[in-house]
């Protein structure tokens, strides 16, 4: 008998040590598989056997309609709460406890034009987490007590109040002027809102989820249809809300007082929406390649191009601003030639093996191809120069530019005399 | 056959819960540089990473900010004519021998000026010298980041300079691996420096407009006159004074082949790529005076120090303990103090003293600051929430750290920790950047890069009695500097508080007629006032400012 159990026993303890180890390194990357629930969640899968773990992003796009006039913050402050309210069973400490105890990544974001959620698990613990983000999103009880407090602390973040200067600089030109959250605009929403906005925006329908990792094919269905699979969303307000209205926009340029001794300009000039992924690609290649000029640093990000200036004593702040601005339009009336548009096209290339050495980044190209928002290589090819130069004076066109300073209360008042 | 079947149990269980160590292939190449690899078959792409030994803590007194420099000057771009090898007056190496005299005679003359504005100044004629040779200098150098040797390849790369080590990594595709390790070669052989005057005024301007900062106020005060307790921004006369051929001839000593651990994760193996590097990186010459530098040591029981600043723009206390380095058997009982602390979001810090008393509005937790390789700190950062005081804060920090030390750990909480650390392993080795960091780290701060996967093992092993003994011996006060930053009252950059001074000043005037007494009053006042919620002190400023006689309101 002993022997017996033995024998079981001992092939069963050489492949204890996970899935992941069992299989060829060269085979564990599959490429990608898509479906799609009955409850019609859209789901892409990568499997990757590399490692025991497991990566899921839930993105769920936001549109003009869904935040009505007036509401600027509806999306973050809808998000804050959703993540502080009790999840099915579970108050927020205990599910917070939960993700802790089993050391799962739970990150919950939300931009102007998104919502998402990242989930980061070890493969043995794929089904609780997916089973804790099922909970949160489908069975989290919003609690109306939490909205006041939730209120505050949403203007303090969106603010970036509790950032360093230099951050909060970057994160107050990152946000849409019209669509940044005032204390009037997140004190006009009620709870009622927030319960519409959750019925109309969080619908498996609306929703991708993307998985990545140590899963095969039929255990991602089956753990998807088991955690996710009664996500239903609840029922929708019958009249839309009224359409999206800009608030004014805040004088520019936004000015944070520091004690720092220098004067720190920065532009930020966001990917308009209608250049196209090919487009914005082979550009954001060639800007960052452009030299530096009067020390002027920048920056090159997916959702758009930032400038710096630390302005010395040489110059008056006004001056320095000019310089700046006149630094960007110069680049804005840069002529690429043909060569360039080739040596941008062969770089761009060239980087996509890179993408294996990084999860996250396969996720988001994953993410891109599902949304329509990737770039596609025969439109790649037949992006013309004319094309590029027009979307690059579209993009740094200064309506488009949003300008910060951080500095001395001095430098900022002197920012406007010539 | 019950025994068998628990033992069949336990082993399962220890087998799960214990981490696969990550599998790594070390080489000595024949000038003495180690070589590790990971081999990931199939990944069309490598990380490689190049760790120097030493640091910004091995840079003497006079060459501060050096590491920094280097970081910037010679890692971080590739350009093609760093890589050529200096022939001669007119090439790159003669002009920048030239800017360098030139350079260095501006300063003197700055210098000169300063002390005599009165006498014949040379200056014009310098800085048109340099303004002319710079641009020569341009004309020899490429302008366009494409032109970077990488980036055309499609690859990226970056440089840091840290306490214990100056790293710079690389990624790539795999055709590329043999151009990597040429060229890697070749600028170490090189060492051109190229863009060195323009990285050494971008240095020294960043780190005149970050001001003083709370986090070095506080590296200094708990470990005085050591390298961790530098800060850069006292040595701007010295980085601006250091010259081209001084970084150079420092950079032959500090990145010399002994020093240097090559880190590659990749789909190649080790059998396939140590060839290629043994002849680039492997054929790099020892330098003749390979003296390795001695640094200080400091008692860790220095007594507890408290620091009190004016500083920033909120309140802040920082509080730091001198702990063991890396490679001492307690580091891993305190990292593991840490995660309870502040593991995951639900730390004992961030829920007692954040979520359930509501008295810190942030707290965050540092461990080996500035380094591990040496005694560092532990630090903790923590900001009030509105109504709460400094004083409140240092208490309940203290009560936390005195119920770690005594009361026995809840299983739920030790479990969590646990596993907090041991998903940290398992995403570090998941994720080949960050893996390479972790194995030069655990090799720079622990003189054996085995640290990285030991520690993950060890973690299951480790008893709650040794992380509380840990910590009673460590996170003590004779271990502890304290600082508390409280935000300056004339450059309050609260439009309320402004308006408080105002008020309270003009109060003041009325009653108090010795200056002193009235400065001190004001700023005891505002002190107190902001401990109210922002409402209360708007209700309190206009009960003041009904006292005042309409004038002055």
């Amino acid at each position: 008998m002993k022997r017996l159990l033995l024998a079981c026993v001992a092939p069963f303890l050489v492949q204890v040590p996970a899935q992941a180890q069992a299989l060829p390194q060269a085979t564990a990357r599959k490429s990608a598989q898509t479906f799609t629930l009955p409850n019609g969640l859209r789901v892409v899968h990568l499997e990757n056997h590399e490692h025991p773990l497991v990566r899921v992003l839930l993105w769920v796009p936001l549109e003009p309609a869904d935040v009505a006039a007036g509401h600027q913050g509806l999306p973050d402050l809808a998000l804050r709460l959703l993540s502080r309210s009790p999840a099915g069973e579970l108050n927020a400490e205990t599910f917070e406890r939960s993700l802790a105890a089993a050391g799962i990544q739970f990150e919950a974001t939300c931009t102007q034009d998104h919502m998402e959620w990242r989930l980061l698990a070890r493969s043995r613990d794929q089904d609780q987490a997916l089973g804790l983000l099922a909970e949160r999103l489908a069975r989290t009880a919003l609690d109306p007590a939490l909205l006041e407090r939730e209120r505050l602390d949403c203007w303090r973040e969106r603010e970036g109040l509790d950032l360093p200067p230099r951050e909060r600089l970057a994160r107050l030109l990152h946000l849409d002027p019209t669509h940044r959250p005032t204390a009037i605009s997140l004190g006009s929403i009620s709870f009622e809102d927030i319960l519409a906005f959750r019925a109309r925006v969080l619908r498996p329908q609306r929703a991708l989820l993307i998985l990545h990792g140590d899963l095969g094919l039929e255990q991602a269905k089956r753990l998807l249809l088991l955690n996710l699979g009664a996500w239903t969303p609840g029922a929708l307000e019958s009249r839309p809300p009224a359409p999206f209205t800009a608030l004014a926009v805040p004088p520019d340029p936004i000015r944070i007082t520091t004690g720092e001794a220098g004067l720190r300009l920065q532009a930020w000039a966001p990917c308009p929406a209608d250049v196209s992924p090919e487009s914005a690609t082979l550009l954001r290649l060639l800007v960052v390649a452009e030299p530096v000029t009067h020390g002027i640093q920048h920056r090159v990000e997916a959702s758009g191009l930032e400038w710096t200036l630390e302005a010395g004593v040489a110059s008056t702040p006004a001056q320095a601003l000019a310089q700046l601005q006149a630094d960007i339009e110069t680049l804005r009336q840069r002529r690429f030639t043909q060569a360039d548009l080739e040596q941008a096209r062969r770089v761009f290339l060239a980087q996509r093996p890179l993408e294996a050495l990084h999860p996250e980044a396969q996720l988001a190209t994953a993410l891109a191809n599902a949304t329509g928002t990737g770039v596609a290589l025969g439109r790649l090819q037949d992006l013309r120069l004319e094309d590029l130069q027009a979307d690059l004076a579209r993009w740094l066109q200064p309506a488009n530019l949003r300008i910060g300073a951080l500095g001395p209360v001095e430098a900022l008042k002197a920012l406007d005399k010539p | 056959m019950r025994l068998l079947v628990t033992l069949f149990a336990t082993v399962l269980a220890l087998h799960a819960q214990v981490p696969r160590l990550v599998e790594v292939q070390e080489r000595r190449l024949a000038n003495g540089a180690r070589l590790l690899v990971v081999e990931r078959r199939g990944l069309p792409a490598f990380h490689a990473e190049l760790v120097f030994r030493g640091g910004q803590a091995e840079e003497p007194t006079a060459l501060a900010g050096a590491t920094d420099l280097l970081a910037r000057t010679l890692f971080g771009a590739t350009w093609p004519e760093d890589l050529q090898p200096g022939k001669g007056p007119g090439h790159l190496d003669g002009l920048l021998r030239q800017e360098e005299g030139i350079l260095e005679a501006l300063r003197l003359e700055r210098l000169h000026q300063h002390r005599d504005a009165a006498a014949p100044s040379q200056l014009p004629g310098l800085e048109a010298s340099l303004a002319s040779l710079q641009a020569r200098l341009r004309a020899q150098c490429s302008t366009r980041t494409l032109e970077d040797v990488y980036l055309s390849q499609g690859g990226s790369q970056g440089a840091e300079a840290r306490a214990d080590a100056l790293r710079a990594w690389t990624e790539l595709p795999t055709a590329a691996l043999d151009l990597w390790c040429r060229t890697e070669a070749q600028r170490l052989q090189t060492l051109q420096l190229s863009r060195f005057s323009f990285q050494r005024d971008q240095l020294a301007a960043e780190l005149r407009a970050r001001g003083p900062q709370g986090p070095a106020l506080l590296l200094g005060a708990a470990l005085p006159g050591h390298p961790y307790g530098r800060d850069l921004r006292d040595h701007l006369p010295t980085l601006e004074a250091l010259r081209w051929s001084e970084l150079r001839s420092y950079a032959r000593r500090a990145l010399s082949p002994g020093r240097l651990t090559i880190i590659i994760v990749g789909g190649q193996s080790l059998d396939q790529l140590a060839p290629l590097v043994e002849r680039s990186l492997g054929a790099l010459p020892l330098p003749q005076d390979a003296e390795e530098p001695l640094l200080p040591e400091i008692p860790s029981d220095l007594g507890d120090r408290r620091v009190q600043a004016t500083l920033g723009t909120e309140p802040r206390l920082l509080v730091g303990w001198r702990i063991p380095p890396h490679s001492h058997p307690d580091h891993l009982a305190l990292r593991l103090a840490a995660a309870l602390l502040d593991g995951g979001g639900t730390g004992r810090l961030i829920t007692h003293l954040v979520r359930q008393k509501g008295l810190a509005r942030q707290v965050d937790l540092d461990l080996d600051v500035p380094g591990g390789r040496l005694p560092g700190l532990l630090t903790v950062d923590l900001r009030p929430a509105t109504g709460h005081s400094l004083p409140e804060l240092e208490a309940a920090l203290h009560t936390e750290i005195l119920r770690l030390q005594q009361e026995p750990i809840p299983p739920d909480e030790w479990a969590k920790a646990l596993a907090l650390l041991g998903t940290e392993y398992v995403h570090t080795v998941d994720d080949p950047a960050a893996l390479a960091q972790a194995l030069g780290r655990a090799w720079a701060e622990g003189g054996d890069w085995r640290l990285l996967g030991l520690e993950a093992q060890r973690l299951s092993t480790l008893a709650q009695e040794t992380v509380q003994a840990a910590t009673r011996a460590w996170l003590n006060p004779s271990h502890r500097t304290m600082a508390r930053l409280e935000p300056s009252l004339t450059e309050a950059h609260d439009p309320l508080d402004q308006e408080l001074v105002k008020v309270l000043g003009a109060l003041a005037e009325a009653r108090i007629p010795d200056l002193a007494q009235r400065e001190h009053l004001v700023a005891e006042g505002l002190r107190q006032l902001r401990m109210l919620s922002p409402e209360e002190r708007l209700r309190t400023l206009h009960l003041m400012e009904a006292q005042l006689p309409p004038v002055k309101r």
